[in-house]
């Protein structure tokens, strides 16, 4: 069993062109053992803006190789999600952008939550997790 | 106007019964803007060898012009021994532990102080051996102030 994870960037921002590629197969924690739980890939609306949503409690996850998977559905490019993790403000997902980062589940407190900036929003995802 | 795109395949033919084949991708703008994001650190590639927690782009100062501003984050353990890993952080909280060949793409805030902690959400790294890890790691962004020299 395996399931791979291949992130492509390419970019004209400096004059020789910044292009790469990278594979990783996704695995369990020290060893070469294939991740074998999922939660599916999924789609969260949230009705209010500004209401912050719990997307993965990390009570409901123990220490693990765990990977997250999140993008904005959204079409109009001022509306965005703001992502926390144990309260810490990461970052924003503005219309159609995403992400793909390790998660471990490692205190109760270690939740992924969200928070749209208009009603009605989209947040596309999916936990890979052990 | 620069044009950054970056991709995500994820594929499996046996995680489920339906054959997992996602694909996705988007160009990198400024906040709220169809304008191309234009700076970087470029691609860079370290070599650690302390298990010290470091952080990875400089730590934020206080009051930072560019908070909340879009910076694109993308790291990858190039590690070729499965049990090594590196602890990424953002302020003290741990987001997850990257291990050989694993690699991470996030949006960053820059966020000054948004946890009670009162810490700055500084992105860290911490390996998990001292024997040497090579780690590779690109911000793509609209901005990032730096500390004043002393």
């Amino acid at each position: 069993m395996a399931t791979t994870a291949t992130i492509t960037l390419s970019s004209d921002i400096v004059s020789d062109t910044l292009k790469f590629s990278t594979s990783a197969t996704l695995t369990k924690a020290g060893g070469a053992t294939a991740l074998t739980d999922a939660v599916g890939l999924s789609r969260k609306t949230v009705a209010g803006g500004h209401a912050q949503y719990t997307l993965f409690d990390g009570d409901a996850y123990g220490d693990g190789s765990h990977k997250v998977y999140l993008k904005n559905t959204s079409t109009n490019n001022t509306e965005y999600f703001i992502v926390e993790i144990n309260s810490e403000q990461m970052g924003r997902l503005y219309a159609g952008d995403w992400a793909f980062f390790p998660w471990e589940a490692n205190a109760d407190t270690n939740d992924i939550k969200i928070d749209p900036s208009a009603n009605d929003m989209t947040l596309e995802y999916m936990l890979f997790y052990e | 106007m620069a044009t950054t795109t970056a991709a995500l395949t994820i594929s499996s033919s046996d995680l489920v019964g339906d054959a997992l084949s996602l694909s996705t991708s988007n160009t990198l703008y400024k906040t709220g803007t169809t304008t191309g994001l234009d700076q970087t650190t470029g691609l860079a590639h370290v070599y650690l060898t302390a298990v010290t927690n470091i952080d990875l782009f400089g730590a934020i100062i206080d009051a930072p012009a560019y908070e909340g501003k879009a910076h694109w984050v993308y790291i990858c353990n190039k590690s070729e021994d499965a049990n090594e890993y590196a602890r990424i952080s953002i302020g003290d909280k741990v987001i997850g532990l990257l291990y050989a060949g694993d690699w991470m793409w996030m949006p960053w805030d820059t966020a000054a102080d948004t946890d009670a902690g009162n810490k700055h959400a500084d992105i860290e790294l911490a390996p998990s051996v001292a024997t040497g890890m090579r780690i590779e790691y690109a911000m793509i962004h609209e901005g990032f102030e730096h500390a004043t020299a002393v």
